[in-house]
């Protein structure tokens, strides 16, 4: 099913989805984009790139609450955070982006024990995936290209929407994807032209350039493996590094957390906290023991994490190109000519 | 773990404390689940562990320390800790007095290989403080249900001092059953001392363990281990033959949160138990 709409009209569009639910979407705040709970609908603005902080947020928060306690009182008192959340739509996520969700679903959602807020959110999550505007260069920190992923990939998107001329047009991908659209009066019928226009361009974005270089997920494996205790090589790489975590952060795919309790007075949370293993505490065993003192050590763990530990566990590389480490890096460490490096090492 | 958010611990009481140590730090603590359904879902095996959890502290890895034979209770033997960083949550333990509620979230991580322990001839090695999941193994391969599927059981456990010792009416019980050879030592006696003096690893070397059909679980300090391996190396054990239990900074305790790996592993999930020919795979990490 293809609808379009004049993307001048997006706050119509944005209001409709209000009126169902929560609608997170790219807005322009001081610094850059970022997806935000939108509570007015002319905040939307499709007039980006991509945004500073990865769309992670919209399944996995900041902040998680999972318990309230008052201190002092029986534990049998304390109450379990419930997490009744209406329907959510992720609207303008880049093709990298909504890769990363499929990534960390392997993780949260189909290994071992289920992360139940993350399946609850994304089960109760819309995802308008948005292809970059192949017109326009990629910007010099992306290489998705490297990853197998397109500029303009619908996979992963229940509804994916390209850019032609002043006009908005929405696919539906998947079931849930034909609803919505189905449901949005806002929308109007897309033309055989639109269809045409549509699938070309889904095509051309397989094209799209961006840093690439030959990265088979074995290869890169191996070559951490045989790197690791190779001191020098990971020394050279981290000297700048000032351990902030900013990497992580902005990261789709980091999702390290900590359980930490938060009170004040007597009221007290038990919730999760996004955590970075850059940071020095991070494996800070309460003995005083601790495997990753140094800043290298750390980098090792972060860069293996992703290309080699992440690939023996899951068989994917946790990674999408998306640039954001290497872009927001205040000492530019630039993580694809690491990997280049260690390929070359 | 049945319960359906893995985050959310559940209330259990404390029914007895134990001062284990001369020097008091150490305590094992008896928990009682408050609801019959928790204790149910709360299956356990020697080598596993749990988050203790007191609100407005923190949740804390412990290993177990009783066997599941023993049903009715859960124990955790607990060291005081926060000479060098802050021991939050093991210092409010410790704080805390019989009838004190608490939460536990667990059973977590794998277990001492029971099915691979069948039929073969056990050789536990402890140091110290790092006693406690042996000890739960010890009294499960005990149990007259259990004893006839293992082999010979010896123990060999050290501290560096008899006030130390921890579980000492068990060592002393263990000392008088002749269906377990079971050697206690202390690197420095006092007068009161009767036993054996000398560090473990000089110990191991003159009881000789036969590696024949046997399995060594060894755990203890960083020093311990690093010259008790080679006598075990020497005896001719194999690698696979080399059980350990490893600990690393843990939050979610279920493979989730990123923070205790080593290589691909998570010690949380695909641990704490491994064989020193798993390790051998892994990077020095930890």
């Amino acid at each position: 099913m293809l609808k379009k709409i004049s993307i001048n009209k997006i706050s119509e569009l944005a209001a409709a989805l209000m009126d169902k639910g929560l609608l997170l979407a790219p807005v322009k705040e001081i610094s850059g984009y970022n997806f935000v709970e939108i509570k007015d609908p002319k905040q939307v603005d499709l007039d980006f790139h991509n945004t500073i902080a990865s769309p992670k947020a919209a399944f996995f928060p900041h902040k998680e609450d999972f318990i309230k306690y008052e201190t002092g009182k029986p534990i049998d008192t304390a109450s379990v955070v419930a997490l009744n959340l209406p329907p959510a739509f992720l609207f303008g996520a880049r093709p990298c982006d909504v890769k990363s969700f499929e990534i960390m679903d392997i993780h949260f959602n189909a290994s071992g024990i289920v992360d139940p807020f993350w399946k609850q959110r994304r089960e109760t999550a819309v995802i308008f995936g948005y292809a970059f505007d192949l017109e326009k260069p990629a910007q010099p920190e992306e290489f998705y290209q490297t990853l197998g992923i397109g500029a303009a990939d619908p996979e992963g998107s229940d509804v994916f929407m390209v850019k032609k001329g002043g006009d908005l047009l929405l696919n539906s991908v998947t079931p849930k994807g034909e609803k919505i659209l189905a449901e949005l009066k806002v929308l109007n019928e897309g033309k055989a032209a639109d269809k045409k226009y549509y699938e070309e361009y889904i095509k051309k974005g397989k094209e799209y350039k961006t840093r690439s270089m030959c990265l088979e997920p074995g290869a890169i494996t191996k070559k951490l493996e045989d790197l690791f205790y190779n001191t020098d090589f990971w020394t050279r790489v981290s000297s700048a590094c000032i351990s902030c975590g900013v990497c992580t952060f902005v990261c789709p795919t980091c999702y390290c957390f900590d359980i930490c309790d938060d009170t004040l007075f007597a009221q007290g949370i038990r919730r999760r906290v996004w955590d970075a293993c850059m940071f020095t505490d991070f494996t800070l065993e309460a003995s005083g023991h601790n495997p990753r003192t140094h800043v290298y050590q750390r980098l090792r763990q972060k860069i293996n994490h992703k290309y080699s530990y992440h690939v023996r566990k899951y068989g994917v590389i946790s990674c999408v190109g998306c640039g954001r480490c290497t872009k927001h890096c205040p000492v530019n460490i630039d993580i694809y000519s690491l990997i280049e490096d260690a390929m070359k090492a | 773990m049945i319960n359906k958010n893995p985050y959310i611990p559940v209330p259990v009481e404390i029914t007895k404390i134990i001062d284990e140590v001369d020097t008091h730090d150490i305590k094992t603590f008896r928990l009682v689940f408050l609801n019959k359904d928790d204790e149910a879902n709360f299956k356990y095996l020697p080598g596993q562990f749990a988050e203790l959890s007191i609100y407005g502290k923190g949740e804390s890895p412990i290993g177990i320390a009783s066997s599941p034979t023993e049903p009715g209770y859960v124990e955790f033997t607990v060291m005081r800790m926060g000479a060098v960083v802050p021991g939050t949550v093991t210092s409010a333990l410790h704080d805390l007095d019989e009838g004190a509620k608490i939460g536990i979230r667990g059973p977590l991580g794998n277990s001492w290989p029971i099915e691979f322990l069948e039929k073969k001839n056990i050789v536990v090695v402890g140091g110290g403080f790092a006693f406690t999941t042996l000890r739960s193994l010890i009294n499960y391969m005990l149990h007259k249900d259990n004893r006839k599927r293992f082999g010979d059981i010896t123990v060999i456990y050290g501290a560096r001092n008899p006030g130390l010792l921890l579980y000492k009416d068990e060592l002393a019980a263990w000392e008088k059953r002749d269906d377990i050879n079971s050697i206690i030592t202390v690197d420095k006696g006092d007068e009161a001392w009767q036993g054996r003096e000398g560090f473990v690893p000089a110990v191991c070397k003159e009881v000789a363990p036969s590696p024949k059909n046997s399995v060594a679980l060894i755990c203890g300090p960083p020093v311990m281990i690093k010259f008790t391996l080679p006598v075990f190396f020497e005896l001719g054990f194999s690698k696979e033959n080399i059980l350990t239990s490893l600990e690393m900074r843990m939050k979610c305790g279920i493979g989730k949160c990123g923070r205790c790996n080593v290589g691909y592993k998570y010690v949380c999930s695909d641990g704490p138990v491994f064989s020193l020919g798993e390790l051998d795979e892994l990077p020095r990490d930890f």
